[in-house]
């Protein structure tokens, strides 16, 4: 309990980051927009409960359940979702237009998920890698469906 | 057969960044299957291209797939409607409203909106409250006339102006971040100290 309050607290506080003063603590990469069912963040080995407006960060992992169902919306307007038994990690995210810098690295590691590009796929498509167990895939502002099965 | 899934598992992580821990463990062959969709809204799609360092394939029409299998070169398919629904239904369902983005545009060397865009506001409005958790950015900009500092100023006053409009119609300030780009990221772009409207402005995404 105690630890689900000090992750509301750290939320909060990164939520304020975004005001000016606050600019240099590192901003979140997106926010939970849609849930329901069994639905998890992982970060660093540890979950955090998911709910509508908690920040997603670089490399965390969105992970479901059996029921459940979760879709982002990362800083640069890229949207991400995942339905039931499945898991995807934003391995890499950097959108500082300003000064050119841009990435998006996607892991799909199970289970389906659904990919609308951002600003980063517009600005700098070759920034945006999207990976599965078996292949690559490189878009040119584009949605996509992937599901990835093991054998 | 390991053999071969090996290797490729190892290039993947290695192009991941990550080193991968058991790389004496081998990992189960996957499935994966790529298909693209016409884009939210749209009927029309992009492009992708799936590879690996068995071949690639592009992707250029909706329904347009690919199936490909842990050391094995993508293969290309059509997916029906039918089944991108029975195997994205839940997905799809799942992606959250699209960001919408507005630009509101302000008299000169002020804070104040022009005629045109205090109607604008009203729309934004309207967008704002059908989400259930939504999330506003407002950057403002200017256009050269004045120096870049002071610009950056107004540049955010502009913002702050957008960031006052909603929190008086009931949406909590937290919920919205205010930047400036000043001079620094004209729309038309012009030389030093050229009056031009439409760089005096705020860019606002809903999301």
């Amino acid at each position: 309990m105690g630890r689900t309050l000090r992750l509301w607290v750290v939320a909060c506080a990164c939520f304020t980051a975004a005001a000016p003063a606050f600019a240099q603590q590192p901003s979140p990469a997106g926010r939970i927009k849609v849930v329901s069912g069994d639905a998890v963040i992982v970060r660093g080995g540890s979950t955090v409960p998911v709910q509508n407006g908690v920040a997603v960060y670089q490399s965390d992992s969105l992970r479901t359940g059996k029921d459940g169902r979760v879709g982002v919306t990362l800083s640069d307007d890229t949207q991400v979702s995942i339905g039931p038994g499945s898991e995807v990690r934003l391995d890499s995210f950097v959108y500082d237009p300003g000064r050119g810098q841009l990435a998006l690295v996607l892991k799909f590691i199970r289970g389906t998920a659904a990919y609308v590009s951002g600003q980063i796929a517009k600005l700098a498509p070759d920034a945006v890698r999207l990976e599965t167990p078996a292949a690559i895939v490189g878009v040119r502002g584009t949605t996509l469906g992937i599901e990835v099965t093991s054998d | 057969m390991r053999r071969l899934v090996l290797p490729f598992v190892v290039l993947v992580l290695a192009a991941a960044g990550c080193v991968p821990k058991k790389a004496q463990t081998p990992q189960p062959a996957s499935s994966n299957l790529v298909v693209l969709l016409p884009d939210p809204g749209k009927t029309t799609a992009g492009r992708a291209m799936v590879s690996n360092d068995k071949g690639s394939v592009e992707l250029n029409e909706a329904g347009a797939a690919v199936t490909v299998t842990s050391g094995a070169a993508p293969k290309a398919m059509t997916l029906a409607q039918s089944d991108v629904q029975r195997i994205f239904g839940d997905a799809l369902a799942s992606l959250p409203p699209s960001p919408q983005h507005f630009v509101l545009y302000f008299r000169f060397d002020s804070e104040e909106l022009t005629d045109e865009s205090r109607r604008l506001v009203q729309e934004v409005l309207s967008v704002v409250k059908q989400r259930p958790d939504p999330e506003v950015v407002a950057i403002g900009h200017t256009d050269t006339t004045g120096t870049p500092a002071s610009n950056v100023e107004l540049g955010l006053r502009r913002a702050n102006a957008v960031r006052t409009i909603l929190v008086d119609a009931g949406l909590p300030a937290s919920s919205i971040a205010v930047r400036s780009h000043g001079e620094g990221a004209l729309l038309v772009r012009t030389a030093d100290g050229v009056f031009e409207p439409r760089n005096r402005r705020v860019e606002i995404t809903v999301r």
